[in-house]
């Protein structure tokens, strides 16, 4: 062997990875973001940033196309065909748009739901999920009555609630099941206040408003979560104490909220992205739950409401104070 | 070169190549063992210090971990242990509340916690999850966890996979007074991710937590965990490798890829926290170091390679050339010489062999010199001129001087045709050439029929007169034998002879390449008269010679004879031997006809 052949043999050794690397990292992924919802969209925000995290650059290795079809299922239908054409590597969908992506099933689908995935059909068990769907939920239904405690906890006189939910909302009717029962077990009247989509939203709030309830539970989904400072400017207005699923309600001005952290959410499902673009098989990735949950509580809306709040009760646990 | 030398060359191949085979070889080895050797020595005690040394990272990092995990646990226990400080007391609840509440928010793996008094029935439930209670519920006096709490006052549960796939331990306290009852926490095993995730041996290193019966607790994937119990089967496999083995165990990893494994008990829990690393990451230093050697190993052949050929060529090249030499000299090439400029023996040798081509040369040239002077030149003359100059310097000695002459070869000559008479010419010389060898004379020359001898010049002998004479018979006899054979032919010729011995001046004269050795003197006259005075088949000699052999060969004086050149006559002997033979039959028609010669 020759020297030069030596030399090209140990730099080969070194520059190698490096090039495999790179060539692995150079491939375009092509992902569609599917959602009922229309910008802006907040968990397509919390995805990208745990995308960028994980080192993908828009444009560079991967490509985010959004695909919103507000009100109009038909319009899913049309992005499931052109889905079945292939060159898609990932579909993420959250809410509503989920149980149409059903349809696929070529195409690994990244799913964020409020409620139960197993309930809902898309995955076999949370173990194995035994299809190409996986992803994430919020544990909504668990978190139903716990909602409900919390809301009368801070606001003792509670008797009569209004349940103002997006029937939209996958696995809606479950949730809203559990939130009875918890009022029943708490002694507390429930006004459910349904509404379709986030054309219905004005009337669904113009509802709440009349239903002379005492206080105001939100049930958590996309379209509340777009709608959650008219929603607290409502309940501010009625003065009725509210209850939402996710912090970020409060920070619209929500007066409470329990739930699960968004951003932890979207940040997992980044990973799970990169995974799968990675080549791992998402019936193999069980379904993530969350292991924390937030209890914000808005003071300044406590404020604003100007009725009697055992806010001491609440104090001592929340983990997010806005004052 | 001719077919002989290549048939030569082709024959002793074999062996020279054997030559340049056998230094190669051991130059060849002699360069690589060593490397080899101190290649694999190296290897092996690199490879035990660093497995030694992987052993004792795992160890390290499976006991920080091991510590980590029973921090936690030590924590969650501590922290139920403040919840049943005090007893039971009416109305208590809303506090004991209040303080499971805080708990929660202290401890974010724990989900729920329960407070039991001392009958062992629920006061208090807060979960994070599930709505809270308080007052007298259910009674729980029979469940695993009252009663191992009771009994050791701590009490951890097995390991549970909620809905087949969050793992969830309870932890039960009891209170060091039975009135302050139980409490018991349900903890979300998910949460020791942190510490496992924290873990991160060398660049793909990673430690695992499994149970006492293998199910895998946590792992830096958490998906792994989550997939519940049905997939911890290969963990409760590693398990078992591992916990055979004292030390670190080489053993198939999860992915089915080798690894490096250490297990370290987590005691409290009875869990097993389990530190590995893939070999191929575990050992790359030694791979790498390896890797080097063998690029060394790989350099040092081609480099012994090369310097084995080198070495071996310039061994086995000169040889080639030495034998090529021989060779050649064998061939009689002697002007071929052989250039080896190695500066050492070889070189030596090459300088002493053109040195011997050179002497071959010109011994050589010396006996092709003395073979062509053999054609001019009695033999020993000859011999002479090449090995002693001194003797044929021209000096003054007493020499023999023999004349011998054909009788009626002139009348022969014109009757008979030139082949006929060259055939006689060449007989008649043979016998005389034989004749002088025989009698270690010198051949002066012949002259047509004539011929002319000398004895005692250049070689001395003892008694020249006695051997002179006996070349003389010795010579007539012959002569006469082939007369006899010519006269059967019809030929009618005799010989006579002359011997005469006397001071004469002895020496070679010649130019360029002809070279004659002559004697000058009296007693060459003398001879060659009385070779004319001879008749045929006689031999006349004068009075030196008859009166130094008188005693040994008879004698008969002819008298006072008139020789020319002469003033006074000279008493003539004739030879007359016992055996020398009669007169054949018509030789007496055999005349004179030549007239005396002078010399």
């Amino acid at each position: 062997m020759k020297r030069r052949e030596f030399i090209l043999l140990m730099g080969g050794g070194l520059v190698w990875p490096a090039i495999a690397r790179a060539e692995g990292g150079a491939k375009l992924h092509r992902i569609f973001w599917v959602s009922t919802q229309s910008g802006p969209d907040p968990f397509l925000d919390g995805f990208r940033e745990g995308m960028r995290a994980l080192g993908y650059v828009e444009g560079t290795n991967v490509t985010l196309e959004t695909h919103y079809a507000p009100e109009n299922p038909q319009a899913l239908r049309k992005i499931v065909s052109e889905l079945h054409r292939g060159d898609v590597d990932l579909v993420v969908s959250s809410g509503p748009a989920t149980r149409v992506m059903t349809a696929i099933t070529d195409v690994p689908v990244l799913f964020a739901l409020s409620g139960d995935p197993v309930a809902l059909g898309v995955v076999k068990s949370l173990a194995h999920p035994g299809t190409n769907f996986t992803g994430s939920t919020f544990l909504s239904l668990e978190l139903a009555g716990k909602r409900v405690e919390l809301l009368k906890d801070l606001y003792p006189k509670l008797r009569k609630l209004a349940v103002f939910s997006n029937t939209d909302h996958p696995g809606e009717p479950l949730e809203w099941r559990a939130t009875l029962e918890s009022c029943r077990n708490l002694g507390i009247e429930a006004a459910y206040v349904p509404f379709s989509g986030a054309r219905e939203i004005e009337n669904g709030l113009m509802a709440a408003g009349k239903v002379d309830a005492d206080a105001l539970l939100v049930f958590p989904d996309a379209v509340t979560l777009v709608h959650r400072a008219r929603i607290a400017e409502l309940a501010i207005a009625h003065r009725l104490p509210s209850m939402f699923g996710w912090s970020e309600y409060c920070d619209a001005g929500g007066l409470l909220s329990y739930g699960a952290n968004q951003r932890t959410t979207y940040f997992r499902l980044a990973t799970y992205a990169d995974r799968i673009l990675r080549g791992e098989d998402p019936s193999d990735l069980p379904v993530m739950r969350p292991d924390k949950f937030e209890l914000a509580v808005n003071l300044k809306t406590a404020r604003l409401l100007g009725i009697e709040l055992d806010v001491s009760s609440i104090l001592f646990r929340a983990s997010k104070v806005i004052s | 070169m001719t077919d002989g030398a290549a048939d030569s060359s082709s024959c002793t191949m074999p062996p020279r190549r054997s030559l340049f085979c056998k230094y190669f070889a051991t130059l060849f080895v002699a360069a690589v063992v060593p490397l080899i050797l101190g290649a694999a020595i190296e290897a092996s005690f690199g490879y035990r210090d660093q497995r030694r040394q992987i052993s004792a990272v795992l160890q390290a990092d499976a006991r920080a971990a091991s510590d980590r995990i029973e921090a936690f646990t030590d924590g969650i226990r501590d922290q139920l242990g403040w919840m049943v400080q005090l007893p039971w007391s009416a109305g208590d609840d809303a506090q004991h509340k209040i303080d499971a509440l805080r708990l929660l928010q202290q401890v974010p793996a724990i989900v729920s916690v329960s407070l039991l008094d001392e009958t062992g029935s629920e006061r208090v439930f807060v979960s994070r999850l599930l709505l809270n209670r308080t007052g007298r519920g259910i009674d729980m006096s029979t469940d695993p966890a009252v009663l191992g709490a009771r009994g050791n006052k701590v009490w951890y549960g097995p390991v549970q996979y909620q809905r087949d796939s969050e793992p969830y331990m309870r932890v039960a306290v009891a209170g060091s007074l039975p009135a302050a009852g139980i409490a018991i926490a349900e903890v979300n095993l998910k949460l020791i991710w942190d510490v496992i995730a924290a873990i991160r041996i060398g660049e793909n290193g990673y430690a695992i937590v499994v149970d006492d019966s293998g199910h895998l607790i946590a792992h830096p994937d958490i998906s792994r965990v989550l997939r519940g119990r049905a997939s911890s089967g290969s963990f409760g496999r590693i398990k078992h490798l591992v916990g055979a083995a004292s030390g670190a165990a080489v053993i198939t990893g999860e992915r089915g890829n080798p690894v490096v494994a250490l297990s370290v008990p987590a005691a409290d829990v009875g869990w097993t926290v389990i530190a590995m690393q893939p070999t191929s990451e575990a050992f790359a230093s030694i791979r790498a170091a390896l890797w080097r050697s063998s690029m060394l190993i790989a350099f040092g052949v081609l480099i012994a390679l090369a310097l084995a050929y080198w070495r071996a060529h310039r061994m086995s090249g000169p040889i080639k050339q030495l034998e090529e030499g021989v060779e050649r000299i064998r061939t009689g090439q002697f002007e071929h010489r052989i250039k080896i400029f190695s500066g050492d023996e070889l070189q030596q040798l090459a300088l002493r062999f053109n040195e011997m081509a050179s002497e071959l040369a010109i011994s050589q040239q010396k006996s092709a010199r003395i073979e062509r002077l053999k054609q001019f030149l009695p033999s020993q003359v000859a011999e002479l001129v090449e090995h002693s100059h001194e003797l044929l310097e021209g000096q003054r000695r007493e020499v023999a001087v023999i004349f011998g002459d054909l009788r009626g070869f002139t009348a022969f000559s014109t009757r008979n045709e030139p082949d006929v008479i060259m055939a006689v010419m060449r007989e008649y010389y043979e016998a005389v050439g034989a004749v002088t060898t025989r009698h270690e004379a010198t051949l002066i020359g012949f002259d047509g029929d004539g011929v002319m001898l000398l004895v005692n010049a250049p070689i001395a002998c003892e008694q020249p007169a006695n051997q002179a004479v006996r070349l003389a018979i010795d010579l007539q006899m012959t002569v006469q034998s082939l007369a006899g054979k010519w006269c059967d032919a019809g030929h009618a010729i005799g010989f006579g002879v002359g011997v005469a011995m006397g001071p004469a001046t002895v020496g070679t004269v010649g130019y360029d390449g002809r070279l004659d050795y002559t004697a000058m003197g009296a007693v060459v006259n003398l001879a060659s008269r009385l070779c004319n005075l001879a008749k045929d088949a006689q031999i006349l000699a004068d009075p030196t010679i008859a009166g130094k052999v008188r005693d040994s060969v008879p004698l008969a004086s002819l008298g006072q004879r008139t020789i020319k050149g002469y003033d006074q006559a000279l008493e003539v002997f004739a030879v007359a031997p016992a055996d020398l033979p009669l007169k054949p039959p018509g030789s007496a028609q055999r005349g004179r006809e030549k007239e005396p010669q002078d010399h």
